[in-house]
């Protein structure tokens, strides 16, 4: 990392009086004592929701897919939607990660773990769909390659589900192993700082007896590379892959050639609406304004802006294509979209997608933690409906007329929905109190440039050389930066 | 010692036949095992490897063989097997299904002694093979829960022998004592029937025989008694006429013979570059009707204006005859007198019929046949039908003296239910001696102090003679299930004739049907026969007719009078094809079939057209708009119905809804009309209310042209094109995109990649959309055929209906007077499935014969073949309606609404089970499934090919689709045996082609062109209209 940065550049780490040490104690605070009181209250809501949702799979399984409000016409709706929305949220952790890394952007640092939790969190819940949509869930092992004594009888490697079976769980593996390898040190900070036994073991343990060692840290960055190098392929490909479930199709709004660059946009982009909801929800509840400052959030939202801006061009792209085509089905695929019965739905996504992000280009909204909160959850509700609106608004009228229907969902499609959120943010607030909810390791590594204590210090040059020393060994890193500073493992 | 070598057969085969005893016992050896047990017998030295294999071996079979639950099974095999049941072989008897005077000849399937299926009987010469859906469905009701069990007294159960003391004494003393005894039928066709009638007569001298339809011929049977002297109906060729004009009549859906009619109607139709005429048909009717949507122009006038229009019609062809005119109806419409010139036009070869239950109609209307010299031509009199015989006056004398009959018997019929009066009827009936023979539970054995529980007709002897000297037979094809008896074996018992039935209705044909025919030199050989090809046709004599047409103008006076009475509003009532009068509104296969016309199921509700936007429909939350109708002092409230075709101001409404006595509530949707019958329905009120209900509508009406952003295009799903079209050139209309299909298929229709290999079958089927009439008798064969759910009208409402096949209705056209063409649209069975490659799990997949095929097991219910079908014909099993393998097993009894108990609308409880064809897996909850192309049936006919030795002839094997089929519009057959017939249309017909074959499926189901007889296919006219956009 560059050892210098401009004091001019706005500082990612605030507080004046911030130091290594106070880091370390901002950080692991949220992961001892009683939890705030705001916490409980977040967490039994969202176990109560999560709950829920359990009960609505349980009754799914029980009573059959009946339950939902799928008909003859439309096989897939709000499960699949669900699918896709969830897989997309779980976009950003890995982009924020992966490429962010190789691109080297500093500000990554402090959003990067709850975005790789977000991730995995995002990922179980979509993963529950594709299981539970299936008519017979006890089943559900048939989609695995594994020989058997059925012939054997081997599964359809020409589709697209299948592809979709190897391309999320590659993606959880890598996703977990990114996360988890980057949490290593942090658990043994915790451990340090742990005052019981029996906590200093469990530390310990998910730490992976990490000591700090130079050696340690050397392959640490390492691992960080290769996985990163891993990841970067699966930002473009698992998403890629899920549009092939519907590009692959014949369904008029569904066999279209733009879907996975139009789709990994979709995915970006709401992926950082959620993790910027995350993040404000977390900064609050956490009091860690210092480590995710404005800063953050302006970037988030200028790459919220720009995936926007892609996803809308995509949209219009579709229904130039489809008027250009010449082809009578596509085209009343589109035009029944933006103007049939679901055009609530096509107008809700317009909204939300495309023109609601556009206010990100004023720096004054784009600095607002308030409008950047309102916004992330227009982008989240935007990006349900573009999900929703390919799926239901393609497939309810298609082909033959006389098939023609309309989808209305129930109680239980709604309950499972409302569960997995339930069950992402019980999750992710299981998560933020006991793991810590940012990269200690790596927001130290930027803190000699980028934090606004340092900067300071850097202005004043009879401090200079001090901060400086902590990392000018160190130029070859991307990642994480080793440090020999004495306090660091202590404070 | 000298070996002695024993031989026998051809040279060469000494070496194999020896005395010797050391070849091996078995023969070869195990091939699998030949190298252990080689190893192990020539050297004697157990290896280690070789142990360890045998020690793996031998564990691992014995843990297999262990962990194999071996299930106990109970089943108790026969101590002597009947000869001519084989386990796993059907076998068919013939029979004829006789609903009052509705009449279809049917092949009954049984399997292992249980009845499971009705097709139709080739070798009838009245309905010529074909079914229609109610005769279909009537195996269903052998299993219904609704039946009468057992002989009741006063509701409690009873024995024959009580019942038997009880009405005898009873009768006895009534007719001792001059009291009134009725007896009251439907149409009674069988001349063993009318026998034991009359024997009950003679025993009991103050006996009546009452007969009524519910739905009322009298007014044509009186006009035919008025301008002939004789009291029947005469014999309609609708295959001589060049020209039929109906007027109201439905006669391809419900009208007297609709099989028979609609056979003899599509021979005329059946066009190919060989044959180049076809009939044309005229419909002037109020209610769109299975007919008139077949026609080739149809005039919608007011139910008053049907009266009208006939009287129109008279005069103008009297004008053209030079004969006298009647009174002028003071009604004009342009298009009456353009049918009046086409009539005149083909004099002698044209065919008048009309649906009015009036007299004056109806002798205006054989006064019209009479002057185009119809009679003798296409309306014979050679073979009288007996299909209708009810006598309205009779009827309504009966109901006007109800309180002084004494005893009154009721066999074939539900009166309560149907008749206007019915409510008060059903009073009478606790206060005289009331008998009800009937075989499921009804209105009217709800109301009878004695009900004597009769057999189905599968369990039963009996014959039927629809037209004079056609008599079919019924055979029993089931011992009765309950303690039951075939009415007119009571009846015999109670006239004090012990005789049983079968020996009764033998002695009868030896003396009365014997010497009417020649065919048979005995009477044995009649009988044995007769039973078995299930009809006979006898001598018989045309009667002597004295026509007189002297008194039209009372007629026409008469007739304008009837419908003098008249309002702003009108109400027809109508039957539907499936549901008729109403007496097997409980079978749950009918009650799902969707109506051809509105492809609504389950209920009743009151149809109007599409000309007022207050009655519109939202076309996709189906909300329909609940009416109050008040008809004189009748009112009540159903959803209304938009339906392009019936004009303006005419409100229509169906009977056969609203029973109250069925088996379940399920049954109970809508109401009965029947108490309109007495009121005055050209004059009635309807009064929206601000309620909205939803209807089961399989289809909701759109266009096949289409705003799109590129502005209207038209869908070419169906293709149609007009007779002199057809004429110039046999591909008319068949296009794709912008070329020839033809060209298509030879330029545009490239892959790069390799297709499916066919070496043995290719099987693929015809669909001629000439011939379809869209009676759906094919949709509840195909139910029937391949046990496909009944999901009930909670779920048809969600969209869940699970046929296999259905009937697509598209319309082209104004919207006021619409023409309509039906498409049967099944599995497509794509040679280059879109469904087959997105399963991820390759539970479809493609056979080497062209089938699509389903394996039930494998199937984990992705449903993306169901989403990837663009013909949408996959169907998933959203619960366990089959109550095959659920964790809830009480999926009826907690998912319908209201309905404290849900047997028997899926097939899960053993009674109805019984009609299972055990050829066909039952569905589990969460597979999907669709048309197999009768997968069964495919197997079964290849196997007796095998058996046969012979190379498979073509019509050997026919789907269930196809044998319902009245009008043979259905050819399925072996594409690669290039004589075979579908092989030949295919190759060679122009008028063949597929459904949007330009996405490249390659279906194996193609239809040929609709070609209408008539000037111009109507222009799309009718682009922005809040129903259908």
């Amino acid at each position: 990392m560059n050892p210098y940065e401009s004091p001019i550049r706005e500082a990612l780490i605030n507080g004046e009086d911030t130091t290594y040490g106070k880091i370390t104690d901002d950080i692991v605070r949220n992961t001892e004592g009683t939890p705030p009181k705001s916490w409980m209250i977040a967490f039994a809501l969202a176990s109560i929701t999560a709950l829920f949702g359990v009960f609505c799979l349980g009754y799914t399984v029980w009573k059959g897919i009946g339950v939902w409000g799928l008909n003859k016409t439309v096989d897939w709706a709000w499960d699949i939607t669900n699918f896709v929305w969830w897989i997309g949220i779980g976009h950003a952790g890995t982009l924020i990660s992966a490429v962010l890394l190789l691109f080297r952007q500093k500000w990554r640092t402090g959003i990067n773990r709850a975005a790789e939790a977000m991730t995995i969190f995002a990922v179980v819940c979509a993963g529950l769909f594709p299981v539970f949509h299936m008519g017979r869930v006890w089943m559900a092992f048939f989609i695995f390659p594994y020989p058997n004594t059925r012939g054997p009888l081997w599964v359809n490697f020409n589709s697209p589900l299948l592809w979709d079976v190897f391309a999320i769980s590659t993606y959880f593996t890598v996703s977990v192993l990114f996360w988890y390898s980057g949490l290593m040190p942090d658990f043994a900070t915790i451990r340090d700082r742990a005052k019981t036994a029996r906590r200093k073991m469990i530390y310990n343990v998910l730490s992976f007896g990490w000591i700090g060692s130079a050696k340690q840290w050397q392959r640490f960055e390492s691992l960080s590379l290769v996985l990163a190098g891993l990841s970067t392929p699966l930002v473009l490909s698992v998403h890629t892959i899920v549009s092939f479930d519907f590009a692959t199709s014949v369904v008029p709004g569904w066999h279209t050639t733009i879907f996975p660059p139009y789709f990994v946009a979709g995915a970006i982009f709401s992926g950082f609406a959620m993790v910027q909801t995350l993040m404000l929800i977390t900064r609050k509840l956490f009091s860690l304004q210092n480590y995710i400052t404005v800063a953050h959030l302006e970037s988030m939202n200028k790459v919220i802006v720009l995936t926007g801006s892609i996803v809308g061009v995509a949209y219009i792209t579709e229904l130039v294509i489809a008027w250009y085509s010449g082809y009578l089905y596509e085209q009343y695929a589109f035009y029944n979209r933006a103007l049939g019965p679901y055009k609530w739905a096509y107008i809700s996504m317009m909204t939300c997608n495309v023109i609601s992000p556009q206010v990100f280009w004023f720096k004054k909204i784009r600095r607002s933690v308030f409008y950047s909160f309102l916004l992330s959850i227009f982008v989240n509700i935007g990006m349900w409906f573009e999900r929703f609106v390919i799926i239901v608004t393609s497939l309810h009228r298609d082909f033959l007329p006389s098939s023609w229907n309309y989808f209305t969902p129930t109680w239980v499609d709604a309950g499972l929905y409302i569960g997995t959120i339930g069950i992402f943010f019980t999750l992710f607030l299981l998560f933020a109190r006991t793991f810590p909810v940012i990269a200690i390791a790596e927001v130290k590594s930027i803190f000699s440039t980028s934090a606004v204590s340092a900067k300071k210090k850097m202005a004043d040059p009879q401090d200079f050389s001090d901060v400086h020393s902590h990392s000018h060994d160190h130029g070859h890193g991307a990642h994480a930066v080793v440090h020999h500073d004495k306090n660091f493992n202590e404070q | 010692m000298k070996e002695t070598k024993y031989w026998k057969g051809l040279p060469g085969t000494e070496d194999l036949i020896s005395n010797q005893a050391d070849s091996s016992e078995f023969g070869e050896s195990t091939p699998q095992l030949d190298g252990i047990t080689e190893s192990i017998s020539t050297t004697a030295q157990t290896g280690r490897r070789d142990f360890l294999k045998m020690l793996g071996f031998s564990v691992t079979a014995a843990t297999v063989a262990a962990s194999c639950k071996m299930p106990v099974k109970k089943s108790i095999p026969y101590i002597f097997k009947p000869e001519e049941i084989t386990p796993g072989m059907a076998n068919y008897y013939s029979s004829a299904y006789v609903n009052g005077g509705d009449f279809v000849s049917v092949l009954v399937k049984t399997r292992e002694g249980r009845p499971i299926l009705a097709e139709g009987n080739n070798l009838s010469t009245i309905s010529q093979g074909g079914m229609h859906a109610q005769a279909v469905a009537s195996v269903l009701n052998l299993y219904s829960l609704g039946r009468t069990q057992k002989p009741m007294i006063d509701g409690k159960a009873s024995t024959w022998k009580d019942v038997d003391t009880k009405v005898t004494s009873e009768l006895s003393s009534i007719s001792a004592s001059g009291g009134k005894i009725v007896l009251l039928t439907g149409t009674i066709i069988s001349p063993t029937t009318k026998k034991a009638i009359a024997d009950f007569k003679a025993k009991y001298p103050t006996a009546e025989h009452i007969q009524y339809d519910a739905i009322s011929y009298s007014g044509l049977l009186d006009a035919n008694q008025k301008t002939f002297g004789l009291r029947a109906i005469p014999n309609y060729r609708f295959d001589a006429a060049n020209l039929i004009v109906s007027i109201g009549a439905d006669f391809l859906g419900t009208w007297i013979s609709p099989v028979e009619y609609a056979a003899d109607y599509a021979k005329n139709r059946k066009v190919s570059p060989e044959v180049t005429t076809m009939n044309r048909h005229i419909q002037i009717e109020s209610m769109v009707s299975l007919s008139g949507s077949n026609a080739d122009k149809r005039v919608p006038v007011k139910p008053s204006d049907e009266v009208n229009s006939v009287i129109n019609l008279y005069n103008a062809i009297a004008s053209k005859a030079g004969l006298a005119s009647v009174s002028a109806s003071g009604y004009s419409n342009k298009d009456i007198d353009a049918v009046a010139d086409e009539l005149w036009n083909a004099k002698g070869k044209s065919l008048v019929v009309c649906g009015s239950n009036n007299t004056d109609v109806q002798c205006l209307v054989n006064g019209i046949n009479s002057m185009l010299g119809n009679y003798g031509a296409t309306i014979l009199w050679d073979r009288p039908s007996y299909q209708k015989q009810g006598d309205d006056t009779a009827v309504a004398n009966l109901v006007n003296s109800i309180s002084s009959v004494k005893a009154i018997i009721m066999a074939e019929c539900n009166p309560v239910y149907t008749l206007a009066d019915g409510a008060k009827f059903g009073d009478a009936l606790s206060k005289t001696l009331s008998i009800y023979l009937g075989e499921r539970r009804n209105e009217t054995s709800e109301k009878s102090k004695i009900v004597a529980a009769t057999n189905h007709y599968l369990e039963s002897w009996g014959d039927a003679e629809p037209k004079a000297g056609v008599i079919a037979t019924q055979q029993p094809t089931i011992s009765p299930l309950f303690d039951t008896r075939q009415y007119q074996e009571s009846l015999l018992v109670w006239a004090g004739n012990t005789t049983p039935y079968v020996d009764y209705m033998q002695a009868n044909w030896a003396t009365n049907i014997m010497p009417t025919q020649s065919k048979y030199s005995t009477s044995l050989l009649l009988w044995d026969n007769t039973i078995h090809d299930g009809e006979i046709v006898c001598n018989n004599t045309a009667p002597t007719l004295t026509p007189n047409f002297a008194d039209m103008a009372t007629s026409a006076t008469n007739a304008k009078n009837s419908v003098a009475k008249r309002g702003a509003i009108e109400l027809k009532l109508y039957e539907k094809v499936g549901i008729g009068t109403g007496l097997n509104t409980d079978n749950p296969w009918l009650l799902e079939l969707p109506d051809p016309i509105t492809k609504c199921t389950w209920e009743n509700y009151l149809v109007t057209g599409a000309s007022d936007e207050k009655y519109f429909h939202n076309p996709d939350h189906k909300e329909f708009k609940i009416a109050n109708v008040t008809v004189g002092g009748v009112s009540f409230k159903l959803p209304i119905y938009c339906l392009p075709g019936v004009p303006a101001g005419v409100f229509a409404v169906s009977h056969g809804f609203g029973r109250t006595v069925t088996a379940n509530a399920e049954f109970q949707h809508g109401v009965n009309v029947y108490n309109l019958l007495k009121e005055n329905t050209l004059d009635v009120k309807i009064e929206l209310t601000s309620e909205v209900a939803p209807l089961g509508c399989t289809q909701i009406h759109h266009l096949l042209t289409h705003k799109g952003l590129g502005g209207y295009k038209t869908r070419h799903i169906i293709k149609e094109t007009t007779l002199d079209e057809y004429k110039k050139d046999n591909a008319s209309e068949n296009v794709i995109g912008e070329h020839k299909r033809k060209d298509w298929i030879k330029d545009e229709l490239v892959t790069l990649y390799p297709g499916h290999t066919y070496p043995g079958h290719h099987w693929k089927m015809v669909i001629d959309l000439n011939s379809c009439i869209g009676c759906a008798a094919c949709v509840v064969a195909c139910t029937a055929e391949n046990n496909v759910s009944v999901v009930g009208r909670d779920q048809v409402i969600k969209a869940r209906e699970m046929h296999w096949l259905r009937i697509d209705k598209y319309y082209t056209g104004d919207d006021n007077n619409p023409q309509v063409t039906f498409q049967p649209m099944m599995c497509q069975h794509c040679d280059n499935a879109p469904c087959e490659n997105v399963c991820p799990v390759a539970a479809t997949n493609h056979s080497t014969e062209g089938i699509n095929q389903m394996a039930y097991n494998r199937c984990i219910g992705t449903r993306y073949c169901a989403n990837n079908c663009p013909y949408k014909v996959r169907r998933f099993n959203w619960y366990d309606y089959a109550d095959a393998d659920s964790f809830d097993k009480k999926y009826y009894t907690e998912n319908i609404e209201n309905i404290a108990e849900f047997p028997q609308v899926g097939m899960n409880e053993p009674l109805t089970r019984m009609i299972l064809n055990p050829d066909v897996t039952v569905r589990s909850r969460g597979v999907i499934e669709k048309c197999s192309m009768c997968a069964q049936r495919l197997q079964a006919g290849k196997l007796e090919a095998k058996k046969a030795g012979e190379p498979l002839k073509d019509g050997a094997i026919r789907t269930a689709c196809q044998n319902a089929c009245p009008t043979n519009a259905i050819q399925f057959g072996d594409y690669n045996n290039k004589e075979s017939l579908v092989s030949n249309l295919i190759d060679k017909d122009e008028r063949v082609f597929g459904v949007i074959e330009e996405i490249h499926t390659l279906p194996n189901v193609m239809y040929m062109t609709k070609v209408r007889n008539k000037a111009k296919i109507d222009e799309f006219s009718f682009p922005e209209n809040l129903l259908f956009s």
